[in-house]
């Protein structure tokens, strides 16, 4: 069933409009991601949700009631926000029972509460302390228990890993994924990191100036972009300007290698597209200059030229297998299913 | 020769600082001839004139510094979250009171709050003193307005005031278990400096007819001749000793709290 419902959101500011005809059904319990780089709005249509920004247009939904016109503290909704946001003059405990405070619950049931809450992000000793004796990673913890204790209907996550050092991203986006699906509790998760988005989402929207380009589960927004943005922001991509030699068979021509797709196409000259990992070496396919190679530990990562691009392969490393050397000529193929057909235009 | 130069500076300012202090001290101690004695003083303390005076003035100092709170802390903050660019036309009004002087603002009390006026406060002691209060508070309110502001600064107001509003907090409550409590060591600084100035302050509680402590040492201070110094040292001490007690309050109620 439907939880929450951004129906139609519109947002200007000024006569600049920064969310177009946004429309989002999210289910209860659904982890969904919004992702995209700097002010594609993505940040914005979170902040209307939270009820910071009103809506130019359209409606929000939770559970069926209209919040649109609420004021963000009758919302019900938690908020973990990129700064933290911690309350420096109270303790960490004090922090995550200040909701719980707000909404009048007794002075006893809310120490049992904090205590839960501290147990559920793993830091049950540092009650006492005050944020500023935490590292960014226990600080955001505190913050997302914070966010977590009243029972809020909806979670919103505003760039929450972002601040903090890669190793600490990682551990704590795996948590706040396990703590999500333990509670089951609705969540929006806006990043512009895209292995971020990938990692922990059920779907991802990806968001370009404005507009939801593609929503769609991770799976399904990697493996079939379906604009060119979304096949150029999510992962590496690589292009190839193709000749098209037979429309029915789908039998193209890229840097004088001929083969076929297996699908009609249009156009007489289309872009293709590839994944890093969805090329391969072979003995015969499109020849590719070869100008450098890393040796990334699992992956080995060949960077070479097809007719004057870059064009990057990653394979896995095995021992037996001979790296090529910068300067060789080598050739590309991939399989029919893995080549992306891009659409012309932006 | 750095260090030769340095201590120099340090002797100089101590001595242009301490020198006019010493010297009252010593005059305040000679009253019974020939031998220093604490006469002056037992003169000052057994007066009943100082005692009331002294003490309507620390009474209206607190409130000033209360009505001070109120004002600059709300408006500070809501200036800082909504109307960043208000900000300089803030500080100027916040500014005037050092540009515009004591007698002017409080001549303009006198004509606009007079007893044949549509709000008569000066009909009664308590509606002057009233007047006499919103005139001390803005005396103080550049010295509280730059503390509070200065404070903010070191906040992020916008994401703790969302964070508070998510949590289900109200304005009130944002304010005062929030905003106040982390910028309660620029308030006490500002509070140092309005009940110095409320203390001391001679015009406006002149022209509002006030027994407050600044006309007491100026009527003492033209009919006496030691007393007034033995005075001065009194009043010096317990400003001192008024402002050393706020600081120790506002430790023991932040003990812990204040970060860093």
């Amino acid at each position: 069933m439907t939880f929450l419902v951004l129906d139609h959101l519109q947002k200007s500011f000024g006569s600049t409009r920064v969310v177009h005809d946004f429309d989002l059904h999210v289910e209860k319990g659904e982890f969904v991601s919004f992702l995209g780089p700097s002010g594609c709005g993505k940040t914005t249509v979170l902040r209307m949700v939270a009820g910071f920004e009103t809506p130019s247009e359209g409606r929000i939904l939770i559970d069926g009631q209209d919040v649109t016109r609420l004021r963000p503290n009758q919302r019900q909704i938690g908020m973990v926000f990129q700064a933290y946001a911690l309350f420096p003059n109270l303790t960490v405990a004090e922090n995550v029972g200040f909701g719980l405070k707000v909404a009048g619950v007794a002075r006893a049931d809310r120490a049992d509460r904090v205590a839960e809450m501290l147990e559920l992000i793993g830091l049950p000793d540092l009650g006492a302390r005050f944020p500023w004796q935490l590292s960014g990673g226990q600080q955001q913890r505190v913050a997302l228990a914070r966010a977590l204790a009243p029972r809020p209907r909806v979670l919103l996550l505003d760039e929450p890993l972002s601040a903090l050092d890669a190793k600490i991203r990682v551990s704590l986006r795996n948590q706040i994924r396990a703590i999500q699906q333990q509670l089951g509790i609705t969540t929006i998760f806006v990043t512009h990191d895209q292995e971020e988005a990938l990692s922990i989402s059920d779907r991802i929207v990806v968001m370009h100036r404005g507009v939801a380009d593609q929503t769609g589960t991770p799976r399904e927004i990697y493996n079939h972009p379906a604009t060119d943005f979304v096949a150029g922001f999510v992962g590496t991509l690589n292009r190839f300007e193709a000749e098209v030699l037979d429309r029915g068979t789908g039998r193209v021509r890229v840097a004088g290698a001929e083969f076929s797709l297996n699908r009609p196409l249009d156009g007489d000259v289309i872009t293709l597209a590839a994944r890093p990992e969805g090329l391969a070496l072979a003995d015969e396919g499109i020849p590719a200059e070869v100008t450098g190679v890393e040796f990334l530990g699992s992956v080995q990562r060949v960077r070479a030229t097809v007719a004057g691009r870059e064009v990057v392969l990653d394979r896995f490393n095995a021992p037996s297998a001979a790296l090529p050397e910068p300067g060789e000529i080598v050739h590309f193929s991939a399989d029919r299913s893995t080549w992306l057909v891009l659409a012309r235009g932006d | 020769m750095r260090h030769v130069w340095s201590w120099g500076a340090i002797i100089l300012g101590s001595l242009y600082f301490l020198l006019p202090l010493i010297g009252t001290v010593e005059f305040s101690l000679r009253m019974r001839r020939g031998e220093y004695s604490l006469d002056a003083y037992r003169s000052v303390l057994a007066d009943p004139n100082f005692h009331a005076t002294f003490g309507f003035s620390v009474v209206m100092a607190l409130l000033t510094i209360l009505l001070g709170v109120l004002i600059v802390v709300p408006t500070a903050y809501w200036v800082r979250l909504r109307l960043p660019r208000l900000r300089p036309v803030i500080e100027f009004v916040t500014l005037l009171p050092l540009v515009i002087p004591a007698i002017v603002v409080v001549f303009g009390y006198i004509r606009l709050f007079n007893t044949s006026s549509w709000l008569p406060l000066t009909g009664t002691a308590h509606g002057t003193n009233l007047l006499l209060l919103c005139g001390y508070a803005t005396l103080a309110l550049p010295y509280m307005y730059r503390a509070v502001d200065t404070g903010l600064s070191t906040l992020d107001v916008r994401t703790l005031t969302e964070a508070a509003q998510s949590l289900g907090a109200g304005w009130t409550r944002i304010i005062g278990q929030l905003v106040l409590p982390n910028v309660l060591g620029a308030v006490m600084s500002g509070a140092f400096l309005s009940f110095a100035i409320v203390i001391g302050e001679f015009t406006m509680a002149t022209l509002l007819n006030r027994p407050a402590f600044g006309p007491y040492m100026q009527l003492l201070g033209a009919n006496r001749a030691y007393e007034p110094a033995a005075l001065a040292v009194i009043a010096f001490a317990a400003t001192w000793g008024c402002m050393g007690l706020m600081q120790l309050i506002s430790r023991v109620f932040g003990a812990g709290r204040s970060a860093k």
